[in-house]
């Protein structure tokens, strides 16, 4: 997709957005499977388990197809090392990236609109360097440009009606959302759907009002081909940020799946709670986005 | 013969003018590189700052000793200028000074009356020098307002380069939103090498802008009047070398009776340092050699000690100060401080005036910033911005915190490695995680949990200490509605606050926040300690 095919879809979603006869739903064409496949991997290091996560989700291939633009979206949001738990690892998010080349993607994008100041967070969560050594141009690692933001009508959006969405991620032909797992002082934790908040601009501080269904709105228009959750090292509490290593717990673990509710829920589990207590799962589910019963997925297990 | 030798003279004049001219452009431009890289490139300690410039900088040097009352040993290479001094005479104003060298620039652009080459006043200089270092010894610090350095870098950081950042985005937003996909082609590669090398970071914003601009653009308007105005009339760095050069090794020969009417040298001396009789003061004269190249008959040359024949035009042009002048000027260094005393602010401090981490006490640190600015260029978070009145008179342009503008970042340690001179302590990491610069305070009838009963907890998010700072206790409380909701009411545990202010730049509600940092609770004074209860309040 271009710009220009870019720019005339979301002049007609937005136009769309104007009529006064609401268009078909297609909240029936959106809907998730009802017994969604989930890949849990353990073990180390932590390349190998991408890889064989990947291998039983069927290959990257089956997500991304020859001359994609691939967009990854990390956890970078903050100034914090890699041991710390408060990003993505860079490993993860490198042998993500290689997977999508080795799969024909014509490029890789990384970006993550960061929390503390953006150059430092790209530099302490070791991504820089990360994609430095992989030496690939083409795969980069973008700082969020303010002119790339589009305001886009959230149709489905029962809390948040509109809201201005990163065109790279609207463009993209795959998009691979991959949340680290950690603790979170509102939201209980922040996974996936969170995640997504680091595509959006506009003062993301005012969403915190009734933050789960705003979360799930979101979902409705940023739907990742791939979720990959990093729970290699969990922090468990003084999220989402931390600052120490005894707040983080090494679990060594990761989980693919299309369905980014299920991700969600899955991922929960980890941390010995419910699915249902984190306010943007339930509000995702409730609309239909996928599947937050762990009885009710497909989980294939890998083991290093 | 003489015809040859003169010609030969000549040639090496032209050489030395050269030479000049290379020495300005090669300064100029490592100092604007210095400037650039004044800024975080991914690592956490700066590789160059423009803060070398300062540290060669005598009069700053003898200010902030004089103000410490100690030997502060980064100043110390400016001791190495004023021995170069003794030998070359002023040759810092006219090879060195990126100031002066912009200055000779903008000769090109704006008009300058040529005819009036005596200097309009060639004693402020001084006296201005002898009321800055009296001032200073009594802790009053009027240096930065005066200095070609702070004035030059303060103008560069809060207006010229914010600006040109500005115009960049604006031209490239334009561009990308409107232009054609060939223009594109070529317009955002380059954006893009701009953003990777000479934009900073971040887009900047700074309070006191104007002032900063009318400044700087003062002086260059300046030119206008005369050649080098700001460094003939104004400069204290200029007459305090000035003052040391009189005594320099390279003498200049100044015109003799041959020179008939010819007045060329004078016209084009850009310092004013040859009077009506050719006379040449090497207290002003800043080799600049144009004097030497231009004389018809290579009369003018410069040498060691006294070269040639008897310096010819009679006394050298020096113009004294007089007892009574250097003693008014020594007064009004005495009386300034003592005034400031009275001051409102010596009973009372300003609660929003947050220093950077690591500054000095208050009473230090005014007399060792030469507020250059260069703290606020590096700050990531564009936090720190130049103080107006809140830290009295001559606390103007010194550096503080607006949270609501930007925060201290966590993990950041840059102010403390530009401050060129020690006012705000070069920190260790660690170090730095544990300096309280203030404390942070809630507005419950603001902030959304405690006074509508709305979920909010963007502040414990944000907040970076790894045992979070602001916490939340459960409540139940009746919303607007008339509901009894749940809800997570944050509060600031003091021990833990270090008063970087990320809460109350991030908190969400439009204008005022509802979390607000102070003063409260900083390291630098005892006397600000907040109570502490008895039980600890955290784990």
């Amino acid at each position: 997709m271009n710009r220009r095919r870019f720019l005339k879809d979301s002049l007609v979603w937005s136009a769309a957005a104007g009529l006064p006869v609401p268009l078909l739903d297609i909240s029936a064409a959106l809907a998730a499977p009802v017994s969604p496949d989930v890949f849990v991997g353990h073990g180390k290091p932590y390349d190998a388990l991408v890889r064989q996560v990947m291998t039983a989700a069927g290959g990257m291939h089956s997500f991304v197809k020859k001359g994609d633009m691939v967009v990854i979206k990390p956890n970078i949001g903050w100034d914090r090392r890699p041991q710390l738990a408060a990003n993505t690892h860079p490993l993860v998010v490198r042998t993500l990236a290689v997977l999508a080349l080795e799969a024909g993607a014509a490029s890789v994008t990384l970006f993550d609109r960061t929390c503390n100041e953006k150059r430092r967070c790209y530099v302490n969560s070791g991504m820089a360097e990360m994609v430095d050594n992989l030496g690939d141009s083409r795969v980069r690692l973008e700082h969020i440009d303010g002119r790339k933001f589009m305001e886009l009508d959230i149709k489905r959006g029962k809390s948040l009606r509109r809201w201005e969405i990163y065109g790279d991620v609207i463009k993209a032909d795959c998009y691979i959302n991959v949340p680290v797992a950690k603790h979170h002082g509102l939201s209980g934790l922040t996974l996936g759907l969170k995640n997504s908040m680091g595509v959006i601009g506009g003062n993301r501080g005012s969403l915190h009002f009734d933050l789960g269904q705003k979360l799930a709105d979101l979902a409705t228009i940023v739907q990742p081909t791939l979720t990959v959750v990093d729970a290699t090292r969990m922090l468990m509490c003084n999220g989402p940020q931390g600052g120490r290593v005894s707040d983080v717990k090494i679990a060594d673990t990761l989980i693919a799946t299309r369905d980014p509710v299920a991700a969600d829920a899955y991922a929960t589990t980890l941390f010995d709670m419910e699915p249902g207590a984190i306010d943007s799962t339930r509000a995702a589910a409730a609309m239909g986005l996928g599947q937050m019963d762990p009885a009710k997925m497909r989980l294939t297990r890998v083991r290093l | 013969m003489s015809g040859g030798r003169s010609l030969e003279k000549k040639s090496r004049y032209q050489v030395l003018q050269w030479l000049r001219r290379i020495s300005q452009l090669g300064f100029l431009g490592a100092f604007c590189f210095l400037f650039v890289n004044t800024d975080y490139r991914g690592s956490d300690e700066l590789e160059y700052a423009v803060n070398i410039v300062f540290r060669l900088d005598p009069f700053l040097a003898a200010i902030t000793m004089l103000a410490a009352q100690t030997v502060i040993a980064l100043m110390l290479p400016a001791l190495g200028v004023v021995l170069l001094t003794l030998i070359f005479g002023r040759w810092f104003c006219g090879w060195f000074c990126p100031l002066g060298t912009l200055l000779d620039g903008c000769r090109h652009i704006v008009p300058t009356d040529t005819k009036g080459y005596h200097t309009l006043y060639p004693r402020l200089g001084r006296l201005l020098l002898i009321t800055a270092l009296v001032a200073a010894l009594f802790g009053f610090h009027i240096a930065g307002y005066l200095d070609p350095f702070s004035l030059l870098v303060r103008g560069l950081v809060q207006t010229v380069y914010p600006a040109f950042h500005g115009v960049s985005q604006e031209f490239f937003g334009f561009t990308y939103a409107s232009a054609p996909e060939f223009v594109n082609t070529v317009t955002e590669p380059i954006y893009t090498w701009m953003k990777d090398s000479i934009l900073p970071g971040d887009r900047k914003f700074f309070e006191l802008v104007y002032v900063s601009f009318v400044v700087l653009i003062l002086i260059f308007l300046l030119e206008i009047t005369q050649k080098r105005f700001f460094c003939r009339n104004i400069c204290p760095l200029g007459a305090m070398l000035g003052v040391v050069s009189g005594r320099s090794i390279i003498k200049t020969r100044g015109g003799s009776k041959a020179c008939g009417k010819c007045r060329v040298c004078a016209r084009v001396c850009r310092m004013g340092a040859i009077d009506d009789n050719r006379g040449v003061a090497m207290s002003s004269c800043n080799l600049c050699m144009e004097c030497a190249v231009k004389c018809p008959r290579q009369i003018i040359s410069f040498g060691v000690g006294r070269t040639g024949s008897e310096p010819a035009g009679s006394v050298p042009a020096t113009i004294h100060l007089g007892r009574r002048r250097f003693l008014a000027a020594a007064a009004v260094g005495v009386l300034l401080p003592v005034v400031k005393n009275t001051n409102v602010l010596a009973k009372q401090d300003v609660p929003s005036l947050i220093r950077p981490p690591g500054a000095l006490p208050e009473k230090q640190f005014l007399g060792r910033c030469v507020r250059c600015g260069e703290c606020m260029q590096v700050c990531i978070g564009n936090a720190l911005q130049p103080t107006l009145l809140e830290a009295g008179f001559d606390g103007i342009f010194t550096p503080k915190l607006a949270a609501r503008t930007g925060y201290c970042e966590f993990n950041c340690t840059l102010c403390g490695q530009v401050c060129p001179t020690g006012a705000i302590n070069r920190l260790a990491l660690a170090e730095k995680h544990e300096v309280k610069i203030g404390n942070a305070w809630f507005d419950k009838d603001r902030c959304l949990p405690w006074a509508k009963g709305i979920p909010c907890m963007v502040c414990e998010e944000h907040c970076p200490t790894p045992q979070k700072a602001i916490r939340f206790q459960p409540a139940q409380v009746t919303n607007a509605a008339g509901e009894l909701v749940a809800v997570k009411q944050p509060y600031v545990v003091d021990e833990l606050c270090i008063g970087c202010g990320i809460c109350e730049y991030k908190c969400p509600l439009p204008g005022r926040s509802a979390i607000i940092v102070t003063n409260g609770n900083e390291d630098r004074d005892p006397g600000k300690k907040l109570p502490q209860s008895a039980a600890q309040p955290y784990g």
